[in-house]
């Protein structure tokens, strides 16, 4: 075939052109690590990899937020564990009591110190978190857990606060998958209003029999029941971090397989693209001095 | 005489001849150049009787090395090339924004649910509350912006679309002035070779703006006219088409006649240009408006089957998505506003957010999972580029191949010219040594007398 002189430039500028996309496509896959930099470089690991990520996305916020709700579980579980002390002394006190040797003076005593865990665990049943949200009175936590009325009567002066309810405010910890965030002492101010009247009876020099301390195991034990239901729910929520962390481990090594540069591959793509544009570069020198002019 | 008669012909043919070396060899490098060389023929003796060996040489005319059925190849290559490269940056463009974190609707729709999800630890928290409309807020913005992306390249392939047209235009305008200029030159003799290549390298630039069919005519002008056979250039007749940048129709006026070219009749950059609007931009445009509106009228809907903190009936937290897909959200919506609760639920309780995350999972846009929609537009778009591409790349090298082949006919080569270059001047030479000799026997003819 004729070939026309400027047919070697053109020739030349192809071979460089091609030679130089590879070149730019190697560097910009070394510089981001990224063996896919557009979509059109391989579709299918595009949809993978989007996938992947979503996947992670959602599997790194239920991991948050088992982070989230262990706090607050353990900070319910703390104050639980003081109201269970309170409780602890009130019982000694009331075992005390039952004691039928006791003077009135002696009861009354008693009753200034029974007196003092009665408003504690009053306290304490209206505990809130940082933002002033009410941590006990289920899903109305705008409200009051348990609301104290000075002027009625000994015995109903303690009242649960309006709307309060043993509702539970379901956490999602995974993929349809929900733990409860709170625990509702709903019920508290009945035992209130008991150990209010039993605070009333030792004032009043009047002897008590085993009654209140049967009504004080019944609320001690509801507590520790709570405790122990958090803590269930604090290693239910370990397990699935446990298994959201392995499944995201997979993850990442899939996405690594499928979306990251193998680089010793890619060193060789350059050095193959550089011996190319060397190699084409000196024949062109070559063939462009070949001109019959130059020996005439 | 008949001797020094025929010497002064070859001389005056080496020199026509060294002429048209001189040409090609100075056009050597210009693109487009068809070089040319000088049709010898030797004079017969005619009169002169049977003792003459003839009266010299003449040059009968110029030749000029080309084949119509290469060019022709050239162009069909040029209008193929056209239609893949027009269309390419777009797509990179488009490629690169959708695979681009900040651009991405699936992080903004993963950030949005994620933010839901944080809320659902402690459901009654503002600052979790604030962070669920951020995050809508900042989904919002990545639909709009890929929806800004889209009309701004839609304006862009618009405006491609209007300059080529002008393009045309001016080529077609171009060649019937050619056509005229060439029928008057070869009728008066004239070499319209230089003439000839001008048109065919308008006629190149017209076939990668717009596909073409070229026939040559009997006085030497090229009737230029569609795919589909409606004419462009007629002689020195020439049409001019007209593009609405609002349909994308294609009107071709010629003569007072008026007649539409279809897409499929397009070719050439216009034609990818059209074909790219078709398929890649226009259904984008509408699965991200669906995926939006399928989006925000779920949110919504569930928002509204629930209450608010304060016991309110919910608000919407999105504004409807109008016609150009456009999201945006209800800026007056406060965090304590968000419903989710249940309907006569407390301030705490949070069973409508367990159904607004359910959302995820359960909404479908089109038969599609929510969280699918885009990752299946990115793979869509992906493979569509990718096409392109190999398209491209096919196109490329049939282009160069033609070019090439082209090129083989009528391209110069530099030593073939050397070769003529001194065969020429030999002859030059020779012929003078002729004219030396007849002298030299005239002078013998002289001295005798």
């Amino acid at each position: 075939m004729r070939i026309a002189s400027n047919q070697y430039h053109a020739t030349m500028n192809t071979a460089l052109q091609t030679a130089n996309s590879g070149l730019t496509q190697v560097m910009q896959q070394l510089a981001s690590g990224k063996r896919v930099q557009v979509p059109s470089d391989d579709t299918i690991a595009t949809v993978r990899l989007a996938r992947l990520a979503r996947e992670e996305s959602a599997l790194g916020q239920y991991r948050n937020n088992i982070g989230a709700l262990q706090a607050r579980l353990r900070n319910s579980e703390a104050i639980l564990g003081s109201m269970e002390q309170d409780l602890g002394m009130a019982r000694d006190l009331l075992v005390w009591a039952a004691d039928g040797s006791n003077t009135p003076e002696d009861l009354q005593a008693m009753s200034a110190s029974l007196a003092t865990l009665r408003d504690s665990l009053f306290h304490v049943a209206n505990s809130k978190n940082a933002e002033g949200r009410f941590i006990f009175s289920g899903t109305a936590t705008l409200s009051d857990t348990v609301v104290f009325n000075a002027a009625a009567a000994v015995g109903g002066r303690y009242s649960a606060g309006p709307g309060v309810n043993d509702e539970q405010q379901q956490v999602s910890v995974g993929t349809d998958i929900t733990v409860a965030g709170n625990v509702s002492l709903e019920t508290f101010y009945d035992y209130l209003n008991k150990l209010d009247q039993v605070v009333a009876d030792l004032s009043a020099g009047t002897r008590i029999g085993s009654a209140p301390l049967g009504d004080l195991d019944l609320a001690l034990n509801g507590i520790s029941a709570h405790v122990a239901d958090l803590g269930r729910r604090q290693n239910i929520l370990n397990t699935l971090d446990d298994s959201h962390a392995s499944v995201s481990l997979s993850n990442q090594q899939a996405s690594l397989d499928l979306g990251a540069l193998d680089y010793s591959e890619a060193a060789v793509r350059l050095n193959g693209y550089t011996v190319a544009v060397q190699a084409t570069q000196k024949a062109y020198a070559k063939v462009s001095t070949l001109s019959l002019f130059n020996v005439l | 005489m008949s001797l020094i008669n025929n010497a002064l012909s070859g001389a005056i043919a080496a020199q026509a001849a060294l002429s048209t070396n001189s040409q090609n060899i100075a056009n050597a490098m210009t693109p487009g150049y068809t070089r040319q060389g000088v049709l010898l023929n030797s004079v017969l003796s005619g009169a002169r009787g049977q003792g003459s060996a003839g009266a010299g040489v003449q040059v009968s005319g110029l030749l000029r090395f080309a084949d119509g059925y290469k060019s022709q190849q050239m162009w069909q290559a040029a209008s193929n090339l056209g239609h893949y490269s027009a269309a390419q940056p777009y797509l990179n463009q488009l490629e690169q924004v959708m695979a681009d974190d900040t651009a991405n609707i699936n992080q903004g729709m993963d950030a949005f649910f994620a933010a839901l999800n944080a809320a659902s630890v402690e459901p009654d928290s503002v600052p979790l509350r604030s962070q669920v409309l951020t995050t809508a807020e900042s989904l919002a913005r990545r639909f709009n912006s890929m929806q800004q992306l889209l009309s701004t390249q839609t304006r862009a392939v618009n405006e491609q679309q209007s300059a080529a047209a002008k393009q045309i235009n001016g080529y077609a305008a171009d060649i019937a002035l050619l056509n005229k200029q060439i029928a008057a030159g070869r009728a008066t003799g004239i070499n319209v070779s230089g003439l000839q290549d001008a048109r065919e390298q308008r006629i190149d630039a017209l076939s990668s703006l717009v596909g073409l069919q070229v026939v040559e005519q009997p006085d030497g002008s090229a009737s230029v006219s569609m795919k589909n056979g409606q004419p462009l250039v007629i002689g020195s007749e020439a049409g001019s088409v007209d593009i609405n940048t609002a349909t994308g129709v294609m009107m071709l006026q010629f003569a007072g006649s008026s007649f539409e070219v279809k897409e499929a009749e397009l070719a050439g950059q216009l034609g990818g240009l059209r074909e790219f609007m078709r398929s890649v931009v226009a259904p984008m445009q509408t699965q991200l408006r669906d995926l939006a509106d399928g989006l925000v009228t779920a949110v919504n809907n569930q928002l509204a089957a629930g209450q608010d903190m304060a016991g309110n009936p919910g608000a919407a937290l999105f504004a409807p998505v109008g016609a150009d897909g456009r999201v945006s959200i209800n800026s007056a919506l406060k965090p304590q506003e968000l419903a989710f609760a249940k309907t006569g639920g407390a301030a705490g309780n949070s069973e409508n957010l367990g159904k607004l995350i359910a959302l995820r999972d359960s909404v479908n846009v089109g038969g599609t999972k929510l969280g699918d929609v885009f990752t299946q537009l990115v793979g869509k778009l992906g493979v569509q580029s990718q096409q392109n591409i190999a398209g491209q790349k096919t196109a490329q090298t049939v282009r160069d191949q033609s070019e090439e082949n082209w090129k083989s006919t009528s391209g110069v080569n530099s030593d073939e010219e050397a070769i003529s270059l001194m065969q020429y001047k030999q002859m030059y030479e020779a012929n003078m040594k002729v004219v030396a000799v007849a002298n030299q026997l005239f002078d013998s003819l002289l001295a005798m007398a």
